[in-house]
C-alpha cells in the first residue's frame, strides 16, 4: 500500500486503506507500555495473574480494539461530535453536583460493564474537542490575543470548577492544564502565557491556605516535608523512595520487590505501579520504560503535526498533552517532587477509567493520522 | 518520511505558529521526562545504598531474645536464684490503630481490671512506639493459649513465653541475693549512650540490689535476635534461620552461702530486727549473712504496688535494710577482746593482776557503773571477760588510752569495708586521739576512753566486721578476709584466707579466747546457759554483748533501772553476741545483733546457739565428732526440737572444773 492511495478521495474511505494507515509503530509502543504494566501487576501479585494481571490485558485489549475503531471513525464525525460530547459531559457534572454526595454516591461513577466511566473521564476528551472545534474557525491572528478567548476560557473553566468542587484536585488540575496546552498550541500569545504563569504562582500560596480542604493542604505540606511524620501522611512518599532508591541500576529481580510484596508501597498496583517497576527493574528499567512514554509522545505529536486539518492538529496534540500531563505528573509523584494527588501513570497502572480516556483520545489521535488528507472546510463538516 | 505531505498541507500562520508551538510542546515533555531520569538517577545511583539500608530495615525485623538470666546458687548448688516460665502478652503500639478496641477484645480472653487498664493505657502513652509493652504477666497455660489463638485477628498483640526470676527461698536471701526489677529510667540513663537494647525489652529486669546489682552484666548475658521477614503490618512473612543469633546465658554465680544455714539464722531472728553474719575461720567464706525483718524478693520482680512498698519502707523495724552491712551499731561488751588484747599487747598489763569491781568508780565528775550493780570483787583479766566486768575494761582502757586499743580493733577488721563483690557496707567507726582531733577539733576526754574500753560511745560496727573480728581472733593467726561470691561461672573467686598474719602474739590471744569460752562454758559466764550446743565435746565460744541507747539518769538508778520490756521498742538496749565453735579447733565464727532486743545473753545467745548447731551439723568433720561414741559419757542429745531457753544438760569438759548447775537468771552482759 502506497501513500499515494489515501490522498484519492474514493480510494482513502475503504477500511483497508485505512487500517493500513494507522500507525502500527505508536500502537506497538502502546501496547509495550500495557504489557510492562501487565508484567509488573502479575509480579506484586505474587506471580499470579489474579486479581489484576489478566483484568489489565482483557481491558488493554478492549481498548485496543475500541482505538482500531475510532481511527478508521472520520475527522469529521469527530468534528462534529465535538460540542455534543462537551455539552453530556458538562451535564452529567452538573448531575453530579447537584444531586450531591449523598444521592449519588458511589453513582459518581457510569458502569459500562467492562469498566466503569466517571464523567470528568469523558470530559478529558470532550474539553479537547471542543477546543479544538472552536480554534477550528479561528484566525491565527484572534488566537494570538482577543476578546474571542473568553470562549475558549469559559470552556475550559465551567469543567475545571465543577470538577474541583466534587473535590477531584488531581483531575481539576489535570483539565485546566489540558486546556491550557490546548490554548498555548493554538497560539496564544506567550506574553500572555508568561504573565498568568506569574499570577498563578502567586496565588498559590494563598489558595492552598485558605481555600483547600484540610487534607489537600496536609498532603501539599506532607510533600514539602515527607520525614516529618514517616509513618502519617508522609510515609506514601517515603514508601516510595525507599522503593525507588533500594532498586538501584539494576533492580532486586522480577517478583522480588520487598517493598511491593511485603505491602509497605501503597497503592503499588495504581498509583504507584511506577515503583513497583523501579524497585524490580532499577535505573535501566526505568529508564526504558520512560523511553516508550517519550516515543509515544514523540510519535503523538508528529501525528498532529502533519494532519491538514486545524481541528486535527489541535486535537492530536490536546490528547497528547493530557497523556504527557499524566506521565510527568505520576512520575514526580513517585519520585517524591510533587505531593500525592491520585494520578496514575496511564496504561501501565490498573485502572480502567484512565485507561479508556487514553485510548479513546489515541483513537482520536489515529483518526487524525489516517484522516489526515481531509478538509474540513467551515464550522460544518463536508461529510454530512 | 516519504509521504507527499508537503504537496498538500496548506502552509498557512496557523500551522506555522502550531508548528512551532507543538515543537515547544515536544521539548518541554521531552525536559520533564529528562528531569524524571535525572531524579531516578540520584534516588537510585547516588543514594542507592541509603535506601537499600532502609529497605532491609522495612523488610525484615530483628526481634530480640533474652538470654536466660544466670543462676545464683548457695556453696551445696542450692539454687537461691532461677527462672521460672513466664507466659505473658505483649502489645506493640505502632501496629495498632484502635488502641481500646484491641485492649476490649483482649480483656474478652483474659482479666483486665479498669484499673489495670487505666495503668497500661499510661504505660503505653509514655513508651516508645516500636517498645512492646506487657500487658498481662504469668498468664496460666489456658488463658495464655486462648491470647495465642487469636493473635492474628489482633495486630500488634503478641503471646510470649518468656521467663521470669524466682527466688525460691522468698525473703531469706533478699538483702545479699537482692532482687531484680522493672528497668527505671535512671538505669537506662546510666547505661550510658548506647545501652543495652535488652533494656526496653517488657521482660527484661535488671539487677537492683545485692549480687543481681553487682554482678548483673555478668548475670545478665547476652542477647539473641530471631530475624524474620515481615509484611508492612508487620506480620511474620517468613523465618530467615541463618540470620538468628544465638542468645548467650547469663553466668551462673556460686555463693559462700549456706540456704540451710540462712534460713535457720532468718527463722530464729524471727520478727525482730537484726542481722546475723557467719563467717568460716579457716576460708573467709561467709555462710550466712541474714538481715530481718525481711520481705519476699518476688514481689518486687513482679513490680510492688505504691500500698505494699510504703507497708515496706515505713515500718519502724526497716525490712528493707541491710542491717548485716549498712547497719552500724556499738558493739558494747562484744568488743571487750579487743581491749583485753589491746592491753596485754601494749604490755602495760598483766593479765593475772586483779582490778576489784565494787560496781561503780569515780572518775572526773560522775560516776561509772558496772552492769552488776554490787561488783564483781577482785577480777583478773580471764575473769573480767567471763564476766563482762565493766570496772575491769574502764580501768584498763583508762591505763593503755584509746589509740592502742583502736589499733587492735582496725587490725581486726573494724572500721573498714570488705571487697565481697556487692555494694552497701558501711564502714562504722573507730574513734582515737586523731579521729577526735579531726573531727570535732578537740582533744580526747580521758572519760570516753572509759565508753570505748566497754565498746560504746563513739565506736559502731556492722554484722560482718564484728563476724570477721571474730574469725580472726578464732583463726588466731591470719587477717582473713570475708568472701561472699565463690565462684563465677566456675571460675573460683580468690578465698579470703590469702591474707598478711596478724601482728599479735598468738599466746596473747590464746588468752583472750579462754576468756570469750569461759563466757560460754563456765557456769558463771554472762551467756554460759544460753551457749550449751549439746553438741557433745563440740563446745562454743562467745562473748555477749548490751548496747545501750539511751543515758541511764541518776534519779532512775537509784529507784532502780527499768526492764528493758517495759521501755518502747526504740529506747530497749542492742543484743549483740559473737561467737565461735568448737572452741579448742574453730572452724565458724558468728556474730548477731539484735536490734533494740535487750540483753545480749538472754535474747542474742540463745539465736547464735540455734545458728552455729545447723552450722556446725552441716560440717561432716565436725558431725563425725559428735557423733563418735568413744569419749561421750551420754547419749548424744537430739538435735532437734530443743526449746529454746531450755537449761541444756552440764557438759562434761575439763575446761570447766566445777560444774554446779547454778545458773544466775536476771539481765546479764
Amino acid at each position: 500500500m502506497t501513500a499515494s492511495a489515501i490522498t484519492r478521495p474514493g480510494e482513502r474511505d475503504r477500511l483497508i486503506v485505512k487500517l493500513a494507515q494507522i500507525d502500527w509503530t505508536f500502537t506497538l509502543v502502546l501496547c509495550l507500555i500495557a504489557a510492562t504494566g501487565a508484567a509488573m501487576l502479575y509480579s506484586i501479585s505474587g506471580l499470579s495473574w489474579e486479581p489484576w494481571a489478566a483484568k489489565h490485558l482483557v481491558r488493554f485489549g478492549l481498548c485496543l480494539c475500541l482505538m482500531i475503531f475510532l481511527a478508521t471513525v472520520d475527522v469529521r464525525i469527530w468534528f462534529i461530535s465535538a460540542y455534543p460530547v462537551y455539552g453530556f459531559g458538562l451535564l452529567l457534572l452538573i448531575a453530579v453536583e447537584i444531586m450531591g454526595d449523598v444521592s449519588l454516591g458511589a453513582q459518581r461513577w457510569l458502569d459500562l460493564g467492562f469498566v466503569r466511566l466517571q464523567p470528568s473521564e469523558i470530559m478529558k476528551i470532550g474539553l479537547v474537542l471542543a477546543l479544538a472545534r472552536f480554534y477550528h474557525g479561528l484566525s491565527a491572528e484572534a488566537a494570538r490575543f482577543s476578546w474571542r478567548l473568553v470562549v475558549p476560557v469559559v470552556l475550559i473553566a465551567m469543567p475545571t470548577l465543577l470538577v474541583a468542587h466534587q473535590p477531584d484536585l488531581g483531575t481539576a488540575v489535570l483539565l485546566a492544564a489540558t486546556g491550557g496546552a490546548v490554548m498555548v498550541l493554538a497560539g496564544l500569545s506567550l506574553r500572555v502565557v508568561a504573565a498568568l504563569a506569574v499570577s498563578v504562582a502567586a496565588a498559590i500560596p494563598p489558595f492552598v491556605m485558605f481555600v483547600l480542604h484540610d487534607y489537600q493542604r496536609n498532603r501539599i505540606l506532607t510533600f514539602l516535608n515527607p520525614e516529618a511524620d514517616p509513618s502519617g501522611s508522609g510515609y506514601h512518599i517515603l514508601q516510595s523512595k525507599i522503593a525507588l532508591g533500594s532498586g538501584g541500576l539494576l533492580g532486586k529481580g522480577y517478583g522480588l520487590g520487598s517493598q511491593s510484596q511485603l505491602n509497605f508501597l501503597p497503592e503499588k498496583h495504581t498509583d504507584f505501579i511506577f515503583a513497583t517497576l523501579a524497585e524490580e527493574f532499577g535505573f535501566v528499567g526505568c529508564i526504558s520504560v520512560l523511553l516508550l512514554y517519550a516515543a509515544a509522545i514523540t510519535i503523538a505529536l508528529r501525528i498532529a503535526s502533519i494532519s491538514h486539518s486545524h481541528f486535527g492538529r489541535l486535537g492530536a496534540a490536546g490528547v497528547t498533552a493530557t497523556f504527557a500531563l499524566y506521565v510527568m505528573i505520576n512520575g514526580a509523584m513517585v519520585m517524591g517532587l510533587a505531593p500525592v494527588v491520585g494520578v496514575p501513570m496511564p496504561l501501565l497502572s490498573f485502572g480502567g477509567t484512565v485507561m479508556l480516556t487514553v485510548m479513546i483520545g489515541f483513537g482520536l489521535v489515529q483518526s487524525v493520522r489516517v484522516h489526515r488528507y481531509s478538509e474540513i472546510t467551515s464550522g460544518r463538516g463536508t461529510l454530512l | 518520511m516519504s509521504e507527499p505531505s508537503i504537496f498538500f498541507s496548506e502552509v498557512n500562520e496557523r500551522q506555522g505558529v502550531f508548528n512551532r508551538r507543538a515543537f515547544l510542546m515536544g521539548g518541554l515533555a521531552g525536559g520533564g521526562i529528562l528531569a524524571l531520569g535525572g531524579r531516578l538517577a540520584q534516588l537510585q545511583l547516588l543514594e542507592f545504598d541509603r535506601y537499600r539500608l532502609m529497605s532491609t530495615e522495612n523488610q525484615f525485623n530483628f526481634r530480640l531474645i533474652p538470654p536466660p538470666r544466670g543462676r545464683i546458687l548457695d556453696r551445696f548448688g542450692v539454687e537461691l536464684a532461677s527462672n521460672r516460665p513466664n507466659f505473658r502478652v505483649l502489645l506493640v503500639r505502632d501496629e495498632i490503630n484502635d488502641i481500646d478496641a484491641t485492649l476490649d477484645a483482649l480483656s474478652q480472653l483474659i482479666p483486665i481490671t479498669p484499673e489495670r487498664r487505666r495503668q497500661l493505657l499510661r504505660e503505653i502513652s509514655r513508651s516508645p512506639k516500636l517498645v512492646p509493652v506487657a500487658v498481662a504477666e504469668d498468664l496460666t497455660w489456658e488463658e495464655f493459649s486462648r491470647v495465642n489463638v487469636r493473635t492474628p485477628e489482633l495486630p500488634g498483640v503478641t503471646a510470649d513465653m518468656g521467663e521470669a526470676r524466682v527466688y525460691p527461698h522468698g525473703g531469706a536471701f533478699a538483702h545479699v541475693v537482692g532482687y531484680v526489677a522493672k528497668v527505671s529510667d535512671r538505669d537506662v540513663a546510666a547505661a550510658g549512650l548506647n545501652p543495652d537494647p535488652l533494656l526496653h525489652h517488657p521482660g527484661f529486669r535488671i539487677g537492683k540490689q545485692g549480687v543481681e546489682k553487682a554482678l548483673d552484666t555478668v548475670l545478665r548475658g547476652k542477647s539473641g535476635a530471631v530475624k524474620t521477614e515481615v509484611d508492612a503490618l508487620g506480620r511474620e512473612v517468613r523465618k530467615d534461620p541463618e540470620g538468628d543469633i544465638k542468645p548467650i546465658a547469663g553466668k551462673t554465680v556460686v555463693l559462700s552461702l549456706d540456704a540451710d544455714v540462712q534460713s535457720r539464722a532468718l527463722e530464729v531472728l524471727g520478727e525482730n530486727s537484726g542481722a546475723c553474719v557467719v563467717m568460716d575461720v579457716q576460708s573467709g567464706d561467709l555462710i550466712c549473712m541474714a538481715s530481718a525483718p525481711s520481705f519476699d524478693a518476688n514481689q518486687f520482680v513482679r513490680g510492688l504496688t505504691s500500698a505494699e512498698y510504703r507497708a515496706l519502707s515505713e515500718y519502724e523495724r526497716r525490712p528493707l535494710l541491710d542491717k548485716a552491712l549498712s547497719g552500724t551499731y556499738p558493739p558494747g561488751s562484744t568488743f571487750k577482746p579487743m581491749t583485753a588484747l589491746a592491753a596485754l599487747d601494749s604490755g602495760m598489763v598483766n593479765p593475772n593482776e586483779t582490778v576489784v569491781c565494787s560496781g561503780q568508780m569515780w572518775f572526773g565528775n560522775r560516776f561509772f557503773h558496772c552492769w552488776k550493780r554490787g561488783g564483781h570483787g577482785s577480777q583478773t583479766m580471764h575473769d573480767a571477760i567471763k564476766n563482762s566486768c565493766d570496772i575491769y575494761f574502764y580501768q584498763t582502757a583508762l591505763k593503755i588510752g584509746p589509740d592502742r586499743i583502736a589499733r587492735v580493733a582496725e587490725a581486726f577488721g573494724l572500721g573498714q569495708t570488705f571487697d565481697i563483690g556487692i555494694s552497701g557496707q558501711k564502714a562504722g567507726l573507730v574513734p582515737s586521739t586523731a579521729w577526735k582531733r579531726r573531727q570535732y577539733k578537740q582533744p580526747w576526754y580521758p572519760g570516753e576512753s572509759l565508753s570505748f574500753g566497754i565498746g560504746q560511745g563513739a565506736l559502731s560496727a556492722n554484722a560482718l566486721q564484728l563476724a570477721v573480728m571474730t574469725a580472726r581472733l578464732a583463726n588466731g593467726h591470719k587477717a582473713l578476709n570475708p568472701r561472699l561470691i565463690k565462684s563465677i561461672g566456675g571460675v573460683e573467686t580468690p578465698s579470703g584466707a590469702a591474707a598478711a598474719d596478724l601482728p599479735f602474739k598468738p599466746e596473747h590471744m590464746d588468752l583472750v579466747r579462754s576468756g570469750m569460752a569461759a563466757v560460754a562454758n563456765d557456769t558463771t559466764g554472762t551467756a554460759y546457759r544460753a551457749s550449751q550446743l549439746g553438741l557433745g565435746p563440740v563446745l562454743m565460744a562467745g562473748k555477749t554483748g548490751t548496747a545501750q541507747v539511751r543515758v541511764i539518769s541518776r534519779a532512775e538508778r537509784a529507784s532502780g533501772v527499768r526492764s528493758n520490756d517495759s521501755l518502747p521498742w526504740h529506747l530497749r538496749d542492742h543484743a549483740l553476741f559473737v561467737a565461735f565453735a568448737p572452741y579448742d579447733a574453730p572452724r565458724y565464727a558468728l556474730s548477731i545483733i539484735v536490734q533494740h532486743g535487750g540483753g545480749g545473753a538472754a535474747v542474742a545467745a540463745p539465736m547464735a546457739r540455734e545458728i552455729m548447731r545447723v552450722v556446725l551439723l552441716k560440717d561432716a568433720a565436725i558431725r563425725a565428732r559428735i557423733e563418735s561414741p568413744l569419749p561421750m559419757p551420754e547419749a548424744p542429745v537430739s538435735t532437734t526440737g530443743e526449746v529454746e531457753g531450755e537449761a541444756p544438760p552440764p557438759p562434761s569438759d575439763t575446761l570447766l572444773p566445777d560444774a554446779a548447775p547454778t545458773v544466775s537468771g536476771g539481765p546479764t552482759q
